[in-house]
């Protein structure tokens, strides 16, 4: 299915004789790289050495710590409400991606590999969908939360269950991404086991998802990193202290409160991006698959 | 056989489609409807439920010719002006990056490749409100930098000046966006078969026509879909435009949007901090009308539509 990530790389047993211009060209590279890699890297030294600073402003110039202090981090976790937003966040990301992965499979499965009614119709309405963001329909979200106590007994403010019943209905791309990969899985597993006798049910499961283990990864990772960044709604809905994100929280912390909590700040940055971090270079091998099929169909 | 199957899996189907069906009709379809509805009453947070009145094209009129056509242009302006700087923009970073990382002669490239797509791994969230210290206009790193290598001798006003902070929207837009880029382009680079690039070598072409004859039209087939639907996300790209600068400066004409605002964070104040739900679902429309555009001419060029039957 996939012919533009092709491997051509080759390993050449015997050495190769670089000319001197072709090694004039790597050095010159080499220098653009490292100015490429000093612009990456710049900001997040910056970040870990204010989380390492003793103080709490910004006031010093230097771009490296006198000292090496984890009091921020002690500081962070003792005195403000971080691992509350951790928390929060952590229901709030789990619970979407697995919701997500729960819809998107059965839906993908169904455009894939059943035939039915309005199937073509209902693939169009998926492309239609998905290129609205849900956040764009804020106002009559807003208007519904706000009054849904008058009709139902649930709060729709300072509610994570709300949010993340809003972040499960964007599903469409998903469905969509995920309805390309099954169309990859050959139909003849599938009717080798239907005269078998499997039931559609059993396909699915013993067949179908074992084969889409990668995917499946892939949509709970995206799914869960969308969910983690996730402030539109979080912070239109979100004001009791106790249900605040990540995101949010951490806004309120550093928002115009520089020179007091900068470095705290830091130091909770820090612990809020290295988890996700490794995360996702961990499961890089599957996104950068994942994200190409997505738009392109070799 | 085919025709039988056909009708009975139609039920089986509905069930294996029904909790997408239900949960995209009620959390993204019934809230677009009701935002519609909204664009042409006089809804606002302030106003009774029993005086909410049909008032027809009136919003969408204040929007483009009334007291709002003072936001709504200039917002417009920007918004499209941002989404191109940072779409092309990270585009080419991104390709010139794996250009220089596709060099079999630098042997550590390797270990360049894994520290250059660290901005994408990081949660978005939070590398950009990182960066709104870090681009601080008294303290931040950015300017300590600068003044310690010996650029700048004043401080540069990164937050607080309208072109400076125009500027630094685009260049974090840019660092958080080029790793994708690069990555997609290293992949469509390393599909190039290595055989074009030798009976160019046998014809005598210099290197910028290798480039421009072989490596941009192979990439570009990959890359444009992509350009487009990061066009489309970059228009609407809530976190870049509000996390950093709230949307400031203020613009001294209109309380409702700064210089830095784009239609969606001018979208996100009207609905939270002004109430004005009907102004905020007008615009909506009109940015729905817009992507629904831009997203038209994505599906044509990457073909999905013929993909549908």
């Amino acid at each position: 299915m996939q012919t533009t990530v092709n491997n051509t790389e080759q390993v050449y047993k015997y050495e190769e004789k670089i000319s001197p211009k072709e090694r004039r060209v790597a050095w010159l590279s080499r220098i653009v790289l490292w100015i490429f890699v000093a612009i990456v890297i710049f900001p997040m030294f910056a970040i870990v050495s204010a989380s390492l600073t003793e103080g709490t402003g910004f006031a010093t110039t230097n771009l490296l710590p006198k000292s090496v202090t984890f009091d921020n981090y002690i500081n962070v976790i003792k005195d403000t409400d971080f691992l509350v937003w951790v928390k929060n966040s952590l229901i709030l990301c789990i619970s979407v991606s697995v919701i997500q992965v729960a819809i998107t499979m059965p839906a993908a499965f169904a455009f894939s590999k059943l035939r039915f009614f309005m199937r073509s119709k209902g693939l169009m309405s998926l492309l239609i969908l998905q290129m609205f963001p849900t956040t764009m329909a804020l106002p009559a979200i807003l208007t519904v939360c706000i009054n849904l106590r008058d009709f139902i007994p649930v709060n729709g403010t300072d509610n994570i269950f709300v949010i993340i019943l809003l972040l499960c209905g964007g599903s469409a791309y998903n469905i969509w991404l995920m309805k390309g990969y099954m169309d990859g899985i050959p139909q003849e597993l599938t009717e080798a086991a239907y005269v078998d006798g499997a039931t559609t049910m059993q396909v699915f499961i013993k067949i179908i998802l074992p084969l889409m283990r990668n995917m499946i990864l892939v949509i709970f990772l995206f799914s869960f990193i969308n969910a983690y960044s996730e402030f539109i709604f979080s912070s239109a809905l979100l004001k009791n202290p106790e249900v605040q994100t990540v995101a949010t929280g951490m806004r309120s912390f550093i928002k115009d409160k520089f020179s007091a909590n900068w470095t705290q700040y830091s130091a909770a940055a820090v612990m809020a991006s290295v988890p996700v971090v490794l995360l996702f270079m961990g499961l890089q091998k599957f996104i950068a698959t994942g994200l190409t099929a997505g738009s392109v169909k070799g | 056989m085919k025709a039988v199957k056909q009708k009975t899996e139609t039920g089986k189907a509905l069930r294996y489609l029904a909790p997408a069906m239900i949960t995209i009709i009620i959390f993204t379809i019934l809230p677009i409807a009701y935002t519609v509805w909204m664009a042409f009453t006089n809804k606002t947070l302030f106003i009774q439920s029993d005086q909410v009145e049909m008032v027809g094209f009136a919003n969408f009129i204040e929007v483009i010719r009334g007291p709002f056509k003072e936001v709504f242009f200039p917002v417009f302006g920007w918004t499209i002006i941002f989404a191109i700087i940072s779409t092309l923009g990270s585009f080419f970073v991104g390709l010139f990056a794996a250009m220089l990382l596709n060099n079999p002669n630098i042997k550590e490239r390797g270990v360049y490749k894994a520290i250059l797509i660290i901005p994408w791994a990081l949660p978005v969230a939070v590398a950009i409100l990182s960066w709104q210290g870090l681009l601080n206009g008294s303290y931040g790193a950015i300017n300590n930098l600068l003044f310690n290598i010996g650029i700048i001798s004043d401080p540069i006003p990164w937050l607080t000046d309208a072109t400076w902070a125009r500027i630094a929207l685009c260049f974090v837009n840019i660092w958080l966006g080029f790793p994708y880029m690069m990555n997609i382009c290293l992949g469509a680079l390393a599909a190039i078969p290595e055989t074009y690039y030798e009976a160019a070598d046998v014809d005598g072409a210099s290197a910028l026509t290798k480039f421009v004859k072989i490596t941009l039209p192979s990439i570009a087939q990959t890359a444009y879909p992509l350009i487009i639907s990061s066009f489309a996300f970059n228009f609407n790209n809530f976190g870049s435009a509000y996390l950093i600068t709230s949307g400031g400066p203020a613009r001294p004409n209109t309380q409702y949007a700064g210089f830095t605002d784009i239609l969606a964070s001018v979208n996100y104040k009207l609905s939270t901090v002004n109430g004005k739900y009907n102004i905020a679902a007008a615009i909506s429309i009109l940015i729905f009308i817009l992507l629904a555009f831009i997203s038209y001419y994505q599906m044509k060029l990457s073909g999905q539509f013929e993909e549908v039957d």
